[in-house]
């Protein structure tokens, strides 16, 4: 993976503060990204997410470790990474008082291809419905958001660093923002995509990093991480719920969360299913549903399994 | 350096140039047009005579006798008063240069485009010292064409170079603000510093000119308020020394602003 990798982290750690203020918002993080993929990094708020983005645009400054990006260190080197990728942040700020055009122009111009690039953010402004004649304090959020997306991706960099792009955006642009993504993926160029909308990540990404506290706890493919053990179990009886079987089924080592209402009986389980089918036997099942759980459910497991075992 | 960023400071902020340009020109006018009344002068030389030293320097008159005359009130007065408003301008001006786009949050987009943190901040800096030199010539254009159109008797040459002489202070001060900016981070905390330094240098000089002693030269000379002595273009004692003092601290200044904001954390 390293030796393909667009982005390779070893061991990068980020404090703020001195003293009894200090704060470790990133520990050690390992981590690779290869070309061509497109990469979620997960993690509820404060766990990191803009803190490894903000490193790894040598906006702030690692406490320890080091990174690289398309085989350049990220300090040492900031300027011509920065020519090969685009970067949409979190909280997007742009010049109030100027228009999309202006902005557009003025960020080219400092890319040093005017032409080409104006060019294709025209398109891309298209695409994503923006009107870019309008000062920026004219505009939604919604469309002020748009605009970042366009200055990203208007040079079409080899490497996008997305911080939260689709937060503000309607169900439609968002389609349309998966689609470049795809296209992203077909040309193999990279995506570094920070988001807590766990679906996103799930329909486009190809592999997820999980950060919680500051830690990396997972990096899976989409696949993968879906595939974990338990799985959401939907029993319908034809006839009112069986007397007892709640209980019944709470004694069963492989079924936990047992919920019943009128002739549903609803739990997680993990493992065999033959314990379970013989205990609902008792009744009329008139139909059973195994539902995979969602990503933001493998989510809340990572992050409650280890706040159990810290606890 | 590609002048980029230059280019797009001075398209965002070019307009500062007609107000604060325009609004020190009113005030030129205004000081011209008395001076056209040499009665109105006098009296106003007889009013500072019974003030203390402090006072009068506080009003920009150090040399009563030379306020008797026009261009003496003219400098006098216009430099003392131009030199406070465009402080107000250098401290916003310096907060411009990095402290409000870091509040903002647009240096995250600024720094993730290809360019060194250390070209960014010179280009910006010698934006607004070009919108800083703009305000300063056209408001001296507008006091000089005052003196000219109301044909007040006062050499041309010496209003000029007497208010052109307040650029070297405005620059110091935009470079002490935008020092402490890249130093404290906080934009609050930069403006509050800024204040103080502005303030106090005021206070040093009118305290250090009008005392006399180790302390009170000690205070003249540390304030860069007693480097922008329009006097001294009419008496004929400017010492361009004074001015090199001015550049060198502003480079100081420059120089210890680059090396904060290249090497520490963008943003909160």
């Amino acid at each position: 993976m390293a030796s393909d990798s667009v982005i390779n982290i070893r061991g990068l750690s980020k404090t703020y503060g001195s003293g009894k203020k200090q704060t470790l918002a990133l520990n050690r993080l390992d981590l690779s990204v290869a070309q061509g993929e497109i990469f979620g990094y997960l993690g509820p708020n404060g766990a990191g997410k803009t803190t490894t983005i903000r490193l790894l645009l040598d906006l702030i400054r690692p406490s320890a470790g080091s990174a690289t990006i398309f085989g350049l260190d990220i300090r040492a080197d900031s300027v011509e990474i920065h020519r090969r990728i685009g970067f949409f942040p979190a909280e997007l700020s742009l010049w109030e008082g100027r228009t999309g055009d202006q902005i557009i122009n003025y960020v080219a111009s400092v890319r040093g291809d005017t032409k080409g690039i104006v060019k294709h953010a025209d398109e891309l402004a298209e695409r994503l419905d923006l009107d870019t004649s309008k000062k920026v304090r004219d505009l939604s959020s919604g469309n002020k958001r748009k605009l970042g997306l366009v200055i990203a991706m208007m040079h079409s960099p080899e490497l996008l660093i997305l911080d939260e792009p689709t937060g503000g955006l309607d169900p439609l642009v968002q389609q349309t923002f998966h689609e470049m993504m795809d296209e992203y993926r077909a040309k193999g160029k990279t995506v570094f995509l920070s988001s807590h909308v766990l679906s996103e990540v799930q329909a486009i990404c190809d592999r997820v990093g999980i950060l919680r506290d500051g830690e990396l706890k997972a990096v899976e493919s989409v696949e993968k991480i879906t595939n974990v053990e338990f799985q959401w179990v939907d029993v319908v009886f034809r006839d009112a719920v069986p007397a007892g079987l709640q209980q019944q089924l709470e004694r069963l080592p492989a079924v936990t969360n047992v919920s019943t209402n009128g002739t549903r009986v609803r739990m997680r389980m993990v493992g065999d299913f033959d314990p379970l089918l013989r205990v609902i036997s008792g009744g009329y099942v008139e139909t059973l549903h195994i539902e995979e759980p969602s990503l933001e459910e493998i989510f809340l497991a990572f992050y409650s399994g280890d706040k159990e075992k810290t606890e | 350096m590609t002048g980029i960023v230059i280019g797009n400071t001075l398209r965002t902020s070019w307009k500062q140039i007609l107000y604060w340009g325009l609004g020190l020109g009113a005030l030129g006018l205004y000081i011209d047009f008395i001076a056209m009344s040499p009665d109105i002068i006098s009296g106003y030389a007889d009013l500072l005579k019974s003030m203390p030293p402090a006072m009068l320097q506080a009003f920009g008159a150090s040399d009563i006798a030379l306020l008797t005359t026009a261009e003496g009130w003219i400098v006098s007065i216009f430099v003392s008063e131009a030199a406070i408003f465009l402080s107000v301008f250098a401290v916003m001006a310096g907060l411009n240069i990095t402290a409000n786009d870091e509040q903002s949050g647009l240096m995250d987009v600024i720094l993730s485009l290809p360019i060194s943190r250390s070209s960014y901040l010179l280009e910006r800096w010698i934006g607004f010292a070009l919108i800083g030199l703009g305000i300063v010539v056209l408001c001296a254009l507008i006091t000089l064409a005052g003196v000219i159109g109301m044909n007040v008797d006062a050499p041309h040459d010496v209003i000029l170079k007497s208010i052109l002489n307040l650029y070297p202070g405005t620059l110091l001060a935009m470079t002490v603000t935008c020092l402490l900016a890249t130093a404290l981070r906080r934009r609050a905390l930069a403006i509050g510093f800024a204040a103080a330094f502005v303030t106090a240098s005021y206070i040093f000089n009118v305290i250090g000119a009008a005392a006399s002693g180790a302390i009170a030269d000690f205070m003249e000379n540390v304030s860069y308020f007693s480097y922008i002595h329009g006097e001294a273009f009419v008496v004929g004692t400017y010492d361009p020394a004074d001015s090199a003092i001015v550049i060198g601290a502003i480079l100081i200044g420059f120089v210890l602003a680059l090396r904060n904001f290249v090497s520490r954390d963008i943003g909160i």
